[in-house]
This record gives C-alpha cells, structure tokens and sequence, in this order.
C-alpha cells in the first residue's frame, strides 16, 4: 500500500517536473528579420585579340562582336540584386590607341547604356589599366537588369598600319560584384 | 526562403541521438527488450497500452540550442545566424529518431515453470541523419568575394531521412539462472526515404596566373539525391494529402525490408551481470515511386568571350551550365541500410533485500538487490563514422515495484548529459517515464539536446 501511493507521488512529481521545466524568453519571429546578404563575383567577359587579326590600313577602323548575357533571365537573381559592379582591366601591347565601348544592349538590341575605355598605343613597356569600377545603383541598375546581350565595339585610332606581321595584342579582362538581398 | 529556413531549424532543432541509454537493461519496463531480444525481463504475459505504451520524442542539437538563435535579447538575427554556423563545424551532426509503438505484447510460453518468451508489436519510427552543411551554408550567407582561394565542399551535403513502420515478433529465453539471450525478426515498411550521403564536388573561385580572365571559376559536382516514396508529391498534379499519404504508404504500401535483433544477458556472479546487443541489423529495399537526381559534371564560367570574327556564335551561359552539369533523373531502386545500433552493459549489484512489504507464502526466498552501478556503451552506424557514446548509470530499487535510474552519459551532443527514470508498477499497470538531459532543462531553450520518452504497460505475472 505504502509502495503504491509513493509511486503514485513519484509519478505526479514527474509530471510536473516534466511540465514546469523552464525557458528563457524565446522570440521566434525573429525568423521575419532573416536576411541573406551574399556578396558574389564572377568573371564578365575578356578577349585576346592579336594584333595581327586587325589588318588595316593605318586609318579609323571599327571592330565589333555581341554576345548574350542572360543572367537577368534569372527572376530569382534579377529581383534579388540590390547593387552591381563592373571591373575591368585592359592590357595593349599594340602600337595604336584604342577606345573600347561596352554596350548593355536590351532584347531588341537597343542601346541601354554604354561604358566607354580609352586605352593608349603601345610605348614598349607593359601596361595593364585597371579602370574605375563601375557601380549600378538605382536606375542605372533598373538599366542593367534590362540587358540581354553585351555589344564590344574596338575603335581603332589611326596610326601605322598594321598587318599579318604585326606583333602585340589587346586584352580585356572583367568581372562583377553582385550584391544580392534574400529574405 | 523562410519557410526553407524554417524547416531547417525544424530539423536543427529535433536531432537527437538514438541512443537509449534509460531505457537500456531497465528490465522492469518491457520495453527494454526493445534494445535489448535477450534482457532479462519476465512477465507471464503483457500489453502495451495501445499507441501509449512507448512514445519517445527528441529535441537538440549538437552545434546551437534555440536559445543561441531566437533569444530575446536584441542582438540581430542574421548575426545570430552568422554566429551559429560559424561556430558549427562539417562534422557537426544532426541527428533525430522518434518512435511510436502501435502495439505491443508478449507472453509466455511452455508450462508455469518455462521461461521463454514470445514477443511481437509494431511501432512507426522516423530517423534523420544530416552533417551541418557548413560550407555551403557560408556561402549562402556570405557569397564567394570574401573567399577567394576556397574551395567550397559539396561533400558537405549529407543527409538521410525515412519514416518506416516496423513489424517484429521476437524470442528470449532463459537458459538457466546465468543466461538469456534472444532475438528478434522484423519487416521493415518503408514510406519515404531520401539518401544523399555520396556527394562529391567543389564550387571554387581562385586568382591565378595563367587564366583567362580575372577568376578561375568551377563547379565541379558529383551530387546524388536519392528518394522512394516522395517522388509523387513533388510533381504538380499531385492534390492529395501529404501526411496522410505518407502514413498510408508507411504502413500498407512501403518498401520492405528485413532486419534482426540479438542480445544477450550473462550473470558471471550473482551480483555481475555483463549485456550485449545488437539492433537494426538489416537493410529496407526501395522499390516504391523511386527517384534519383544526379548533378554530375564540371563547369568552367570564364564569361562572356567576343571573338570579333563576325561569327554569330550564340553563348548562353544557362544552356552551357545544363549541359555541363546535367539534371538527370534515374528510376533505380536501391537499398539503404538501417542504422545499426549496439549496446553493451556491465552491472555491479550490491544490497541485499529481502521484498518485506509482502507476505512470502510459499516459503521461497526471492531475494534481490537493491542497488546496482554500471557502465554502458552504446555504438551506431552512421555516414563516415560511427557515432559512440559511453553512460554510467545506478539503479535503485525504492520499493519492490518502483525503479528509479540515473544515467551519466558522454557523447558527441554533450558531456553533461544526466538522465533520469522512473518505472513502476500499480496492480498490473506498468507506467514508466524517462528523462534525458535533465540538468538543461532548468533551461529547455538552451539545451543542446533532449529527450524524454514514457508509456503504459499492463503486465501480468504469476500469482504468488
């Protein structure tokens, strides 16, 4: 008899053990808060072109390819991005000047904005220009977002001609920070 | 995202080792034969209370507590975050196991003298494994500039989950006053399973002389994701009920499986006893709406490359990464091992006592001990490796129906873990109520993990 009402009690104080366990002061809300703040950077475009595949004549000559740029396909990436950023660096062992545009073209191929470089001739010791990142904040990133496909175009500035024998290249080298915002 | 998060924390938060520590050669409650076919428990017949008679729910974790995220205290959440996955570690696990018996029973079997015993239930169990994917979780919350040079492992992705109902019928007996071993057959039925436990790869970003372009940019991935039973919830014509399908499947629809228990109790002295066992030795063959994903390949992102050729060369960095690391879907079925867990146990006895609170008619002298001390390892099959633990534990018997044992256990989760149980007997009631992590529980929220596990027996032994 004695057994069964001490277990009884041993019980009931276990239950209530169980039940009066205590917490701290929890807020769990605070999940709503949750942001991801990741900061990438990839690589954007380069090329290497020898001297030697700009055959002319010595007067102002224009070159330009395009390619696709489809990261703003991305609904997830494009409506995440809060800020963006543009670095090049462009190295001319050419002995002519250049000026190299970058086109941020639209579907339709029309002209969203455009970066522009100026790149010296060639004066016989290495040269790699780091230009001035580009930053795309607030409409000019709403511009970004547009684009489909990125326009190069070389200019040329005349000088001495330059032919299959011609030595030196021009090259670019580029990347972009995305600063991105997820909750 | 949130709700992604959500459920991560869910998961964080419900990890729990599966060891039994408690419950282990606690043979006054039936259930210990559930870790052990050969404990030495002794009854002429019994019943679980149905649904009620082993219930055992989980909740830790072996890198942060919930009170290191949603403290009240002012600090920023997403610093909190920050916080905790930096101080966890690839090699943090996450473990969950949560068991409810259906039914049970057992009785005796041969004359009033025999001592065999049959056993038999069903109980429904869900088992998670997963490591703290620690760099790919970094990654998430920080991107890739600040790490430039690293390597971010997708090895660190490895989890397991399953939900399974589990038939068992089972035998022990008593060979003589020094021995009892027995065993126990079960059929596994298998409702969901997902295994990605042999991922591979890297997503880098380096600087080196000698590239292209700015970056050395790969991803380089051997994920494998394998699914049974899930498949059909994931498309979009599915309107059904998830958990009531999955229920459903668990118990009538599963893929099955087979697997065995063994153990053994040896007394080297009356007052010595050494315990070993072995669970879940079997394996579950998946067969039931199977699906494997695979991201098999490697990609190089160098970036946009104008030729100024005039070639219309159309580049698509999407296509060209479908192409590189191809999604392909696979309807294989396969086999996935049950975790297998073993026990061993040695037990000091000492006091002697004779039951006084209850006349002996029969002139036979069933003395007993009152007290015991002991040790007991506990070893589990887990991915990479094995997850041990070792308790220390006494026994007390305060009255001749009423057990009460404390346990010291050390494990991967925590060193201060101390349980406590109870277990007695009203009449044929057998209640017993086990508690794990006792010392956090003056403050649940910041336990790293806990457990308490309680049910309802109604067991019948020989009139004396």
């Amino acid at each position: 008899m004695r057994s069964r009402l001490l277990s009884k009690v041993s019980i009931i104080f276990f239950s209530v053990f169980l039940l009066f366990s205590c917490s701290s002061d929890l807020d769990f809300d605070q999940v709503n808060d949750f942001k991801l703040e990741p900061v990438f950077v990839a690589n954007l475009a380069y090329f290497d072109i020898p001297a030697n595949r700009l055959v002319d004549d010595g007067g102002t000559n224009i070159g330009y390819d395009s390619r696709d740029f489809d990261i703003f396909k991305n609904k997830f990436f494009t409506e995440r991005l809060k800020k963006a950023e543009f670095d090049f660096e462009i190295e001319n062992s050419i002995d002519r000047a250049f000026v190299l545009n970058m086109l941020l073209l639209n579907e339709e191929n029309k002209i969203l904005q455009t970066i522009s470089f100026t790149v010296p001739s060639y004066k016989g010791t290495p040269n790699v220009i780091k230009y001035p990142t580009e930053v795309f904040e607030n409409t000019r990133l709403d511009l970004l977002k547009q684009t489909q496909k990125i326009g190069f175009v070389v200019i040329i500035a005349a000088g001495s001609p330059l032919n299959s024998e011609s030595l030196g290249n021009l090259k670019l080298r580029s990347s972009a920070t995305a600063y991105l915002e997820i909750e | 995202m949130r709700k992604v998060l959500i459920l991560c924390l869910f998961f964080h938060l419900s990890c729990f080792a599966q060891n039994r520590e408690l419950l282990y050669n606690f043979t006054s409650i039936p259930q210990s034969s559930l870790v052990n076919p050969g404990a030495d428990v002794s009854y002429k017949y019994y019943f679980g209370f149905p649904v009620l008679s082993g219930i055992s729910a989980n909740v830790g974790s072996s890198s942060f507590s919930a009170y290191d995220l949603f403290a009240n205290d002012g600090v920023d959440f997403n610093q909190k975050v920050r916080n905790a996955v930096n101080k966890s570690s690839s090699n943090d696990k996450v473990v969950t196991n949560q068991q409810l018996e259906i039914f049970s029973g057992g009785f005796r079997i041969g004359g009033r003298e025999s001592r065999s015993y049959i056993s038999f239930g069903l109980y429904q169990e869900f088992d998670f494994f997963m490591f703290v994917p620690k760099d790919l979780a970094l990654l998430a919350l920080n991107g890739n500039r600040d790490y430039i040079g690293k390597s971010f492992n997708l090895g660190d992705l490895n989890m397991k989950a399953e939900v399974l109902s589990v038939f068992h019928v089972g035998f022990h007996k008593k060979v003589n006053d020094k021995f009892v071993y027995g065993g126990r057959a079960k059929i596994y039925s298998s409702g969901a399973n997902a295994t990605s436990t042999k991922n591979s790869g890297y997503i880098y970003t380096g600087q080196e002389p000698g590239t292209p372009n700015l970056y050395n940019q790969v991803i380089s991935s051997n994920l494998e994701l394998k699914t049974s039973g899930i498949a059909s919830f994931t498309k979009d014509e599915y309107e059904g009920n998830i958990a009531r399908d999955i229920a459903n499947n668990t118990f009538f629809k599963g893929s099955l499986g087979f697997g065995v228990d063994a153990g053994i109790t040896y007394y080297i002295k009356d007052n010595l006893q050494l315990t070993a066992s072995i669970i879940d030795l079997g394996f579950v063959r998946q067969t039931k709406d199977i699906e494997t994903l695979t991201y098999k390949g490697t990609y190089q992102y160098n970036g946009a490359n104008p030729d100024f050729l005039g070639s219309d060369d159309p580049e698509n960095v999407f296509d060209e990464f479908d192409k590189a690391i191809p999604r392909d879907t696979l309807y294989n079925k396969y086999t996935t091992w049950r975790p297998t867990k073993f026990y061993s146990s040695i037990q000091y006895s000492f006091g002697e006592a004779r039951p006084d609170d209850e006349c002996n008619c029969h002139g036979k002298l069933n003395t007993y001990y009152k007290n015991a001390v002991g040790a007991q390892l506990f070893a589990m099959t887990a991915p990479r490796t094995p997850l041990f633990a070792l308790t220390a534990f006494y026994r007390r018997n305060i009255f001749r129906k009423l057990d009460f044992k404390a346990t010291y256990t050390l494990d991967t989760f925590s060193s201060t873990n101390i349980g406590l149980g109870l277990a007695g007997t009203i009449g044929p009631v057998n209640i017993y109520a086990l508690v794990n992590n006792v010392l956090e529980y003056k403050d649940i929220s910041k336990a790293s993990s806990a457990a308490f596990q309680l049910g309802i027996n109604f067991v019948f032994q020989d009139k004396e």
